[in-house]
């Protein structure tokens, strides 16, 4: 739209409004509410079914729809005339000759737009005697969504979300005229990850919850506004509560973050806010205790290790990553403190990524010319986004390049499609610059520029032993030349590899995403508040604000390399050394979700002390000495960092059980009981103390972050990130020379001997699954979604190794191995294997030690068994 | 475990779901695109689809014609072709299944391989349309492999009442006739050679009928 | 008074079929001149003063619906809607089936006024024969290099497909004839924007019947002139006129436009049955609001008087209801047709057809009052124009007119249920698919 002021004439009122914009839109600008049910402007154009917003425009005979009428300067427009209230009646009375009026027993009863655009518009009596249609009600749409066809009232709403939002195209309109219903193919359940969205569109109520059916009416609720901490997203929510207790999560539209959507993990995985294995208060290695006894201990055994202490924090606020840092570094003396799953960038390279000027937001998509997606999945990582880039191609005309590991969610809409090896994104990303800016680089070379969905694994990929992702950058340089508006969508994991980071900053340089108006990075990252903890500083090597880590006592930073912690993969290895005696966990499961996980049993076996935050009971609490209880995002109140420096606030929003208190006040205490007293025991005081020490969040208060929050990099305070020495080579990556990640594996027996009658091996590749984790395990309604484990290969080599799809087989190296069930993807490259991470059975980081690994398949029951 | 407050937290009458307490496994797994190696798509019913998507701008313009295809090959639209055209022309089976539920002649439901449409619309109607149909429905006995329907205005009311059977138009009919039709399906024959609209001269150079009665 | 074949001539020689036969008559000729020797605008402008107006129902002036596609390179597109599903409308199939050729010439001369690059004939699935024959004729035409690219040696390029339909009277309606064309369900669209400027795959597309553009061969061989000189100031030219229902030999005339009714009915379709009369009639296809035999039967036949008359000419198909025809059943096989049809989208059309037909239902069954003839009348009222497209209306004023104009019938009907009025379900119970 051309975004030219113009005015229209509605019902004799004059309305400012944008050039372009729809009718109805305007309207609403100024105060003139015009009925609509099949208008909705998330899901794209409109369609003009429902004709329930029929208005009169002077100069037209026909009365026309003002959802779909763009306004022009000077347009008089009357929505009270006898013409269009004798227009919108009879559309009320079609719309109810089917529809059973059975609001005492429906769900959506007291909110439903249905109901009030009859009480409003309709005509007061029904003259409809005749037979309506019937269908089987309610059935199952899916394990979660019921829908009765009996109410449906064919608004076009969620088969649209269907086709051009989630585009799954699952959900679709069958049969014709009045005998169209809403279903899916051959009567299959529509298991998509965004399916739930569509309970929250329907303006009647053919599709409702199964977890909220009969759960509550509209006035036995409260709505209570928070943010999804499910993943890195950080989606805007409404809980509805009752009782204390979290009944249904609900969209809070945020244009800024989530555009009004939520995927079906933050929209459906609130029962195990309740579920039993909650640790439901402090508990020691013999039972449950009081929280004196278990704070006192907890203390006692750390500072038993007098320094030789480290602390890994996940699943936390701000508040509660500043808290703990502090708790470690001042009370404890102790350096060691990590936020990241195995290891990543030094602080230059954090500080480099921080700078404003390269960091893209949430919004720059849409604008975007090419999205470029390095080394993650959003589908799996940061699912919203994955609808984001969608919506930017199909709407916005974006053009897409890709380049990962394993086959994405999106390589369909994708202009390039490149793969590169497990392990290779930093030799990619190298080549890639290396093809952006060799002028008129040839677009010759091994290129994929899609043709078909599958292109992009096609010989791409040579085998597993070769250099890996040679050729493969130039269609995605092709798809990037001369693109402005360049938005980079970055996997945290890619900063794993040595060097990695380094060569994604200098592709971002390339591309001149710093000075390009809505060019930048947006990370995705692996744990869902990584940017604030960070920020926070929890990092070994960066204090908060991403300082220098200052000596506690003097408070002189020194490049002392005393003052620099190990990393979450160093702390590991030095409790297998004794180097470190007893860790703190906040809100991690390392032997679910960490890399080499055998490594790990023996740390945490290893281990004198270990004094554990979590939400739920899990392998790692079960080898705790002192287990203390964590709330849940529904309870908690705190700050949380988008991955774009989007600063929001998670508020309590249920109670929380007897036993479990506030993760500051817990804190706090700990920490005096340390002999540190903060003085902090609040959420306020603590997002205060948090502010004096981030300088570049010192403009931010409270109230600026209560409802849409706020970027800090909008703020004035922006200026005081820590200078970006620009180029300066990761120290931390420095001083990881000599032990290289290869070398980091646990050295095992088997290491040189190949594998007998030298049975081929293949490159793994693992990812994380949207379903992986205890989300399906914690919450029943999501149980059907659990993954179970899959090794995806290409038909090539699963001909060649003689396996089909559906059959188990086992996946090993060096004497660890799990078990698989094969299946074949046409757009798995040749040479590799991907198998999922943070399954209950058969977790691929058992096979992880930290370099490149290579595999071997067999069919169970054959060879060694 | 419950992870809701027990049972109807509103109304004790309404029973707890099962898939708030136990979660609840669907019987089947749903429809994405699927791969060829996942379905059995036979190589000929493969290439002419390939074909007929090349002969448009956009290999979706192609749905009508490979569901045509896929009902030639099948007999009908089932589930199992629908899979097979979706993995060709990469779409979900719910989206070709959509389509093919809009239009009638395309069928979703096992059909007989002899087909029946009778017009019974307003100008086949008033010459006896409806009889033509009971007697086509008599006459095909509710036999397996005959599919007799009634169907709207095919666009032949000059040879009312009529019907197409196997796709071509025959007409004007005796109620009579539908026997000798079905008979001569059954044997294989020509059906009702002299009633083929394709023999049927213009109008207008048919014997006039004489005076017509002066209103 | 004869017929006047001009687009029905030689129709009676099989081997019309054919590209030998056809360019036997001097078919193609009219192609070769315009591609060789005239220029886009020359051909658009004989086409605008021919005053021809579309055959299909609207009847607006082709010339300048031709005119309204924008210039430039973008790829444009014409489409032949040859989906003649209406109920008494069977003109275009004999086009087709008699004279494929002249259909063709006439695309191809079309594209030239158009610039289109890529041509489709949408043929009703029901169509088998005609799109066999149709399919043959392509052949023929590619073949002797009328087709493809580099036409005649020009640097005009032209593919035409064949694309047949699937049942679904709906995919008629031209925007709905794009979406099915697109490989979709047949939805109307939202206009604006209109074909002409965003069709299919959103480039410019000319939109036309087959029989108009089965017209343009002539019209560009002879003149606008020589065209002008049939029919009437306002609706020139011959018309291919589909009578049918209560006439001895029905069929398919071609009359220049004007000519009485009654020559139509009784001269050249017979008449109704000895001992019978005509009691009204559907002047344009079951979507025109049926006329009495007093009212319509003297009426020139055109669009305007038609228009005048409060029905229309539409696709100028006659269907004749003799005395012994119910008018309420008529209302009801009518009604029951658009219910069937309709392709649900839009609220007012989807419902109100289909509970028009269960109270037309319960009429004929004599379990209605004169009160639901109002509601009817009513019903039909709040359809009308609320629309997305027109069928709904379709439905709406051919009903309302009935229940007007036959009220006492509908009255003795609903007092003394008519023994004969069993009522089948219609082809599919609501909710059979499930
Ligand atoms: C419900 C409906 C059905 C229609 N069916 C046909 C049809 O079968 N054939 C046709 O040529 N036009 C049909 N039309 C008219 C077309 O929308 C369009 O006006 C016409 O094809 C334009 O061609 P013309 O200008 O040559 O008449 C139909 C319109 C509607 C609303
Ligand atoms: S009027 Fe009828 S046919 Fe036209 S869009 Fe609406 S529902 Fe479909
Ligand atoms: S809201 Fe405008 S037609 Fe439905």
């Amino acid at each position: 739209m051309s975004g030219k002021e113009v005015t229209i004439v509605v019902d004799g009122r004059e309305i400012a409004a944008t050039e372009g914009e729809m009718l109805h839109d305007a309207a609403k600008q100024g105060d003139v509410e015009i009925p609509v049910f099949c208008y909705e402007p998330k899901l794209g154009d409109p369609v003009g079914a429902c004709r329930m917003c029929l208005v009169e425009i002077e100069g037209i005979p026909k009365l026309q729809t003002s959802c779909s009428t763009p306004v022009r300067d000077g347009m008089v427009v009357h929505t009270r005339t006898e013409q269009v209230k004798h227009a919108q009646s009879a559309v009320v009375e079609f719309l109810l000759v089917n529809h059973p009026l059975d609001c005492p027993v429906c769900d959506k009863g007291g909110e439903c737009p249905l109901q009030d655009i009859t009480q409003g518009w309709g005509p007061g009596k029904s003259r409809v005697i005749d037979e309506k249609r019937h269908f089987q009600k309610p059935i199952e749409l899916s394990p979660l969504v019921a829908i009765d066809r009996e109410r449906c009232i064919l608004c076009y709403r969620c088969v649209r979300f269907s086709q051009e939002v989630s585009e799954d195209e699952q959900l679709q309109l069958l049969e014709r005229g009045d005998r169209t219903f809403v279903g899916t193919f051959d009567d299959r359940p529509y298991v998509a990850p965004f399916h739930g969205n569509i309970t929250d569109i329907c303006p009647v109520g053919a599709l409702t919850n199964y977890t909220y059916r009969f759960r509550a009416r509209p006035w036995d609720i409260e709505q209570a506004g928070s943010v999804c901490t499910l993943c890195p997203s950080q989606c805007n929510v409404s809980f509805t509560v009752r009782d204390e207790k979290v009944k249904r999560v609900i969209t809070r539209d945020n244009h800024e973050v989530d555009d009004g959507w939520l995927c079906d993990r933050g929209r459906y995985g609130f029962e195990m806010f309740e579920a039993a294995e909650r640790v439901a208060g402090p508990r020691l290695r013999g039972g449950e205790t009081d929280w004196e006894t278990a704070i006192a201990k907890a203390a006692a055994g750390l500072r038993a290790s007098g320094g030789k202490v480290a602390a890994i924090v996940g699943d936390a606020s701000n508040e509660e990553g500043y808290l703990l840092q502090c708790l470690l570094r001042e009370a404890l003396g102790s350096p060691h403190v990590d936020s990241r799953p195995s290891r990543g960038p030094g602080r230059e390279a954090i500080v480099q990524l921080a700078q404003p000027d390269v960091s893209a937001k949430v919004r720059d998509i849409d604008e975007a010319d090419v999205v470029l997606v390095l080394g993650t999945d959003p589908l799996h990582s940061s699912p919203i986004l994955d609808l984001r880039v969608r919506k930017a191609i199909r709407r916005n005309g974006a053009k897409l390049a890709l380049a990962t590991e394993r086959p994405t969610a999106l390589d369909g809409g994708a202009a390039a499609v490149a793969r590169y090896a497990p392990g290779g994104a930093a030799g990619f990303l190298a080549q890639l610059t290396e093809a952006l800016t060799e002028v008129g680089a040839p677009s010759s070379l091994g290129t994929s520029s899609k043709e078909s969905d599958t292109a992009g694994a096609s010989g791409e990929l040579p085998s597993s032993s070769a250099k890996r992702s040679e050729g493969a950058p130039t269609s995605v340089a092709d798809t990037l030349q001369g693109a402005k508006r360049v938005v980079i969508l970055w996997g945290e994991r890619i900063g794993r590899e040595r060097g990695a980071t380094e060569a994604l900053l200098q592709l971002a340089d390339a591309l001149g995403v710093a000075s390009a108006e809505g060019a930048g990075l947006l990370e995705v990252p692996d744990t869902t508040n990584a940017r604030g903890l960070r920020e926070a500083g929890c990092l070994p090597d960066a204090g908060p604000g991403l300082s220098e880590p200052k000596d506690a006592s003097t408070g002189l930073s020194a490049a002392n390399a005393s003052l620099v912690g190990k990393s979450t993969e160093e702390i590991r290895e030095a409790l297998a050394s004794g180097e470190v005696e007893s860790v703190l966990l906040f809100g991690v499961d390392p032997l679910r979700d960490f890399p080499d996980t055998p490594a790990w049993e023996s740390a945490l076996t290893a281990c004198k002390h270990l004094v554990v935050f979590s939400m739920h009971e899990n392998a790692t609490t079960a080898k705790a000495d002192v287990v203390l209880p964590l709330e849940t995002h529904a309870e908690k109140d705190g700050t949380v960092t988008h991955p774009d420096g989007r600063l929001q606030r998670v508020r309590p929003s249920a109670g929380r059980p007897g036993g479990v208190r506030s993760n500051i006040q817990v804190l706090a205490e700990l920490s005096t009981a340390l002999g540190h007293d903060t003085g902090i025991d609040s959420q306020l005081e603590a997002f205060a103390a948090l502010r004096d020490a981030v300088p570049f969040y010192a403009d931010i208060d409270d109230s600026d972050i209560s409802g849409r929050g706020i970027r800090w990099q909008e703020t004035a305070a922006a200026a005081n990130v820590p200078e970006a020495s620009v180029g300066a080579p990761s120290e931390r990556f420095a001083e990881e020379e000599g032990r290289s990640p290869e070398a980091s594996a646990t050295p095992r027996p088997s290491d040189e001997v190949p594998s007998e009658e030298g049975a081929p091996t293949l490159a793994l590749g693992t990812y994380r699954d949207l379903w992986a984790g205890p989300i399906t395990e914690l919450n029943p309604p999501l149980k059907f979604l659990m993954p179970h484990q899959r090794v995806e290969i290409s038909p090539g080599d699963a001909e060649r190794l003689g396996v089909k799809s559906g059959e188990k087989v086992s996946v090993s190296q060096n004497g660890s191995s799990v078990e698989a069930e094969v299946q074949i993807k046409e757009r798995v490259p040749e040479g590799v294997v991907f198998l999922a991470e943070g399954l209950a059975e058969g977790n691929a980081n058992g096979l992880l030690n930290g370099g490149p690994v290579e595999v071997e398949v067999r069919k169970l029951g054959e060879g060694r068994a | 475990m419950s992870p809701v407050d027990g049972p109807g937290a509103s109304n004790p009458n309404f029973p707890v779901d099962l898939a708030v307490s136990e979660g609840r496994v669907p019987d089947r797994r749903e429809e994405a695109v699927p791969e060829l190696h996942e379905v059995e798509c036979p190589p000929e019913l493969r290439e002419r689809i390939e074909t007929l998507m090349s002969r448009y701008p956009d290999r979706r313009s192609a749905s009508i014609p490979a569901l045509w295809a896929v009902q030639e090959r099948y007999g009908w639209c089932s589930p199992e072709g629908i899979r097979q055209a979706a993995a060709v022309m990469r779409f979900t089976p719910a989206y070709l299944e959509s389509v093919a539920s809009f239009y009638d002649l395309l069928h979703t439901e096992p059909v007989g391989t002899h087909r029946i449409e009778v017009c019974t619309n307003i100008s086949c109607w008033m010459r006896g349309g409806d009889e033509l149909l009971d007697a086509f429905e008599a006459a095909a006995g509710g036999e397996d492999d005959f599919f007799v329907t009634g169907f709207e205005c095919l666009g032949a009311c000059d040879i009312a009442p009529m019907a197409a059977i196997g796709q071509r138009y025959y007409g004007p009919l005796e109620a009579a006739e539908a026997g000798t039709a079905i008979e001569q399906l059954k044997a294989g024959a020509e059906v009702l050679p002299e009633k083929a609209l394709d023999r049927r001269p213009l109008a207008g150079d048919l014997p006039h009928p004489g005076e017509g009665a002066d209103a | 008074m004869p017929e006047t074949r001009i687009l029905l001539e030689h129709a009676e020689d099989p081997a019309l079929r054919t590209i030998e036969g056809y360019k036997g008559y001097g078919g193609y000729a009219t192609m070769e001149k315009a591609y060789r020797e005239m220029e886009q605008d020359e051909v658009l402008q004989e086409l605008e003063e021919s005053g021809l107006r579309g055959r299909g129902g609207a009847g607006f002036s082709m010339g300048k619906k031709a005119s309204f596609l924008p210039r430039g390179d973008m790829p444009k597109y014409l489409c032949c809607n040859a989906d003649e599903s209406e109920p008494g409308a069977f003109k275009d199939r004999e086009l087709m089936q008699r004279n494929p050729h002249q259909l063709i010439e006439g695309i191809a001369i079309a594209a030239l006024a158009a610039d289109a690059g890529h041509a489709f004939i949408f043929i009703r699935g029901e169509y088998d024969l005609q799109a066999d024959i149709l399919d043959a004729a392509v052949a023929e035409a590619y073949a002797a290099g009328y087709l493809g690219t580099n036409i005649l040696g020009t640097h005009r390029d032209l593919e035409l497909v064949v694309h047949r339909g699937a049942g679904a009277y709906i995919c008629g309606e031209e925007t709905a004839l794009l979406d099915a064309l697109e490989g979709k369900r047949g939805n109307p669209r939202l206009k604006p924007p209109f074909p002409a400027v965003q069709g299919l795959y959103g480039g410019p597309t000319l939109i036309n019947n087959v029989e108009t553009l089965s017209n343009v061969p002539r019209i560009v061989a002879h003149g606008a002139a020589w065209f002008r000189g049939f029919g009437t100031e306002q609706s020139p030219g011959t018309k291919v006129v589909s009578v049918s229902g209560g006439v001895r030999r029905p069929g398919n005339y071609e009359v220049e436009l004007g000519i009485p009714t009654r020559e139509l009915i009784y001269d050249l379709a017979g008449g109704p049955e000895h001992g019978h009369e005509v009691k009204a009639f559907y002047p344009g296809g079951s979507s025109s609001p049926v006329l009495t035999a007093a009212e319509g039967m003297d009426l020139p036949y055109s669009f305007e008087a038609m228009a005048e008359a409060g029905s229309m000419l539409g696709s100028g198909s006659i269907i004749v209801a003799d005395d012994r025809v119910s008018v309420p059943h008529m209302a009801l096989r009518t009604a029951r047709f658009y219910h069937h049809e309709s392709c649900g989208k839009c609220a007012p059309c989807r419902e109100g057809t289909n509970w028009t037909v269960k109270m037309l239902e319960r009429v004929v069954r004599g379990e209605a009052t004169p009160m639901d003839l109002d509601i009817i009348s009513s019903v039909q009222a709040n359809i009308m124009g609320h629309c997305l497209c027109v069928l709904g209306d379709s439905m709406a004023m051919p009903v309302s007119a009935m229940v007007n104009k036959f009220r006492d019938e509908f009255e003795q009907v609903i007092a003394n249920a008519d023994p004969y009025a069993v009522v089948e379900a219609p082809p599919e119970a609501l909710g059979a698919s499930i």
